[in-house]
């Protein structure tokens, strides 16, 4: 299972890494923005699974960090006059200490609680950023030219291979990142908090602190996410910031499948594929997502990676006994059951 | 001066209509655990009925009429989707999340994007404290006011409704006492749909019938529910008045966004200081 796992990552790294070579020779260049754009939007949906699927805490205002990381991005290129790695720097920054503050207030709730306080943060700074037009543009927003990536070997954004892999690059850290994170102690500790919050305090752990360092982390990858789109679109805009961005975040998590690493992007990649192959020929394919959505809560609220993973376990278990009873044919054993 | 008596008599009717349909939310909150994102949609589905049918037949017909569709409405949505569902309960705001899109997209398929005027049923103004007002709005808070005090008086004096007030209560020992639970709950949702279809059709004649009406109220149906204490039916109404009042008045003197962000910030300090809402202790 393991062997197969790391073998599927290296198969998805290595697709991911030959599309702009591949999608070309068959016509398809615009579809290496597409693929950049679910990229982008991908870590948006792993920050909504971080804290719900790790965690437990449903966050419908993500997208509040991932318009700070935006806007911190653009107003370094056009108003402070940054480079492409300062200001990339200053938005996840900018991402980050907004959720270490909101964090602070909002890990003290949980359950409903902490789902509406999360959308009522992202609504004030949506409020506040409509209104702040001098900064932010409102919603025309901001647009810009982007700084090259690195002048001295001439990497532009303006080139599409370069920008895809500029930010294949950069989520792929971000996977790596939250991969380690969650396979280290701490995320040990996010799946007790998860699991049983009482029983993770009675041995020890500091549940509000767990809760905001996961907080805090969502937060840091929502503000990547965020920075990326600003610098793939050269653009920024308030509306980025309201609750239903953060709501499509949560449906992509969930449709993937809420608390495996790769559902988020699964997720993210079936719905914004969707909607370009579809909202082209039915302006109305918004009613289809919502009906996606809602049979995947039904019938699968695992995901469909969770789903899938809960299948090879299956197989697994029953793979394995069969090794132990020899005697007993797999179907037979099933029926008995 | 006169401008504040105006704004604050807005905010008072306004107050009143949100209340109406924040009370539908805070009771499908109350009753079975769900925050119904939907909401909102529930209430802009209602000011487009209330355009069809009044087109159709009239605006006194609609205002029956309506709010029986809108509680047919509730109880097949609550069939289809929030049942099969409720167990896995923290995904329900992700259900209702989805069942927005889709009411908001078949009413664009339907009636399209483009925001449409009702003509009010009543029409003329008044003269009221030196100003002439208009007399529908006056209609619409009297409508609104009528509701809400038939809604408390069904749950306070009928059967039906002191099972809803049981299940509320204490859902294990309602059941021990052979109260059909299940129904109750079908008949909540229902009911709470229907609240929001009626605030629509009344509030149809004083603001935009729009496909996107529900995202801009159910912010505000939120704030309601959250400062008057999550569950706690009174409170959702004073704090609906208070709120619509509040942000009537401020936005006579600053931006409305302003006046809009202040709500927000008081309701993310009940939130973290009283998480019971305001009232809370007073009535339960």
């Amino acid at each position: 299972m393991r062997g197969a796992g790391i073998a599927l990552i290296v198969a998805l790294i290595a697709a991911l890494a030959s599309l702009p070579l591949v999608l070309p020779a068959f016509g398809l260049t615009f579809w290496v923005n597409v693929v950049a754009e679910i990229l982008i939007w991908s870590l948006l949906a792993a920050s909504v699974n971080l804290l719900f699927g790790y965690v437990g805490l449903l966050s419908f205002g993500q997208a509040l960090y991932f318009g700070f990381g935006m806007y911190g991005t653009a107003i370094g290129i056009s108003l402070l006059g940054l480079g492409l790695w300062p200001a990339l720097g200053l938005g996840i920054a900018a991402a980050t200490a907004m959720a270490a503050v909101a964090g602070a207030f909002a890990v003290r709730l949980t359950w409903h609680y902490f789902a509406i306080i999360t959308v009522v943060f992202s609504l004030i700074f949506y409020f506040l950023a409509m209104s702040a037009k001098w900064l932010t543009g409102g919603d025309d927003g901001l647009s810009f030219s982007a700084p090259p990536i690195l002048a001295a070997a001439g990497l532009m954004l303006t080139d599409r291979t370069t920008q895809y892999y500029f930010i294949l690059l950069i989520c792929l850290a971000c996977y790596a990142l939250l991969a380690l994170v969650v396979a280290s102690p701490l995320g040990l500790r996010f799946a007790a908090v998860r699991e049983n919050e009482k029983r993770a305090q009675l041995i020890g752990i500091n549940v509000y602190a767990t809760r905001w360092i996961a907080f805090v982390l969502a937060g840091f990858i929502a503000g990547v996410g965020g920075a990326l789109l600003a610098l793939f679109g050269r653009y920024a805009s308030a509306s980025y910031m309201f609750y239903h961005v953060s709501g499509e975040a949560v449906v992509w998590a969930i449709v993937g499948g809420a608390g495996t690493l790769l559902g988020p992007l699964v997720g993210t990649a079936l719905l914004i594929v969707f909607r370009e192959v579809v909202s082209g020929l039915w302006e109305n394919y918004l009613m289809a997502v919502g009906a996606i959505t809602i049979l995947v809560v039904i019938f699968a609220p695992k995901g469909i990676v969770g789903s899938l993973n809960a299948l090879a376990w299956r197989g697994e278990a029953e793979e394995k006994e069969h090794l132990e009873n020899p005697g007993v044919p797999v179907t037979a054993r099933a029926e008995a059951e | 001066m006169d401008i504040v008596i105006a704004l604050t008599i807005n905010g008072l009717i306004w107050g009143l209509i949100v209340a109406l349909i924040a009370l539908g939310l805070s009771i499908i909150f109350g009753l079975l655990d769900i925050i119904n994102v939907a909401h909102g949609d529930f209430f802009m589905v209602g000011t487009v009925l209330g355009l069809v049918i009044t087109g159709a037949t009239g605006f006194w017909i609609a205002l029956v009429l309506v709010p029986l569709l809108g509680f047919c409405l509730g109880l097949v949505i609550e069939r289809l989707v929030i049942r099969p569902a409720i167990s896995s309960a923290s995904l329900t705001i992700v259900i209702t999340f989805g069942l927005s899109m889709i009411l908001q997209e078949a009413v664009r398929a339907t009636l399209g994007p483009q925001p449409r005027r009702m003509a009010a049923p009543v029409e003329g103004t008044i003269h009221l404290f030196g100003i002439d007002y208009d007399v529908y709005r006056l209609f619409a808070a009297l409508f609104a006011a009528l509701a809400i005090a038939g809604f408390f008086l069904f749950l306070s004096r009928t059967t039906l409704g002191t099972w809803i007030r049981a299940v509320r209560h204490d859902r294990e020992t309602a059941t021990a006492l052979g109260i059909p639970v299940t129904l109750v709950c079908a008949f909540t949702f229902g009911l709470g749909t229907a609240l929001a279809l009626l605030g629509g059709v009344i509030a149809a004649p004083i603001t935009t019938v729009d496909f996107r009406a529900g995202i801009d109220i159910l912010p505000v149906c939120f704030m309601a529910v959250v400062i008057g204490g999550l569950g706690n039916l009174k409170g959702t109404v004073a704090a609906a008045m208070l709120l619509a009042v509040m942000e009537g008045v401020v936005s006579a003197f600053a931006d409305p966004t302003m006046a809009r962000i202040s709500s927000l910030v008081v309701m993310s300090v009940v939130l973290l200081a009283r998480p019971h809402g305001l009232f809370a202790g007073a009535t339960r």
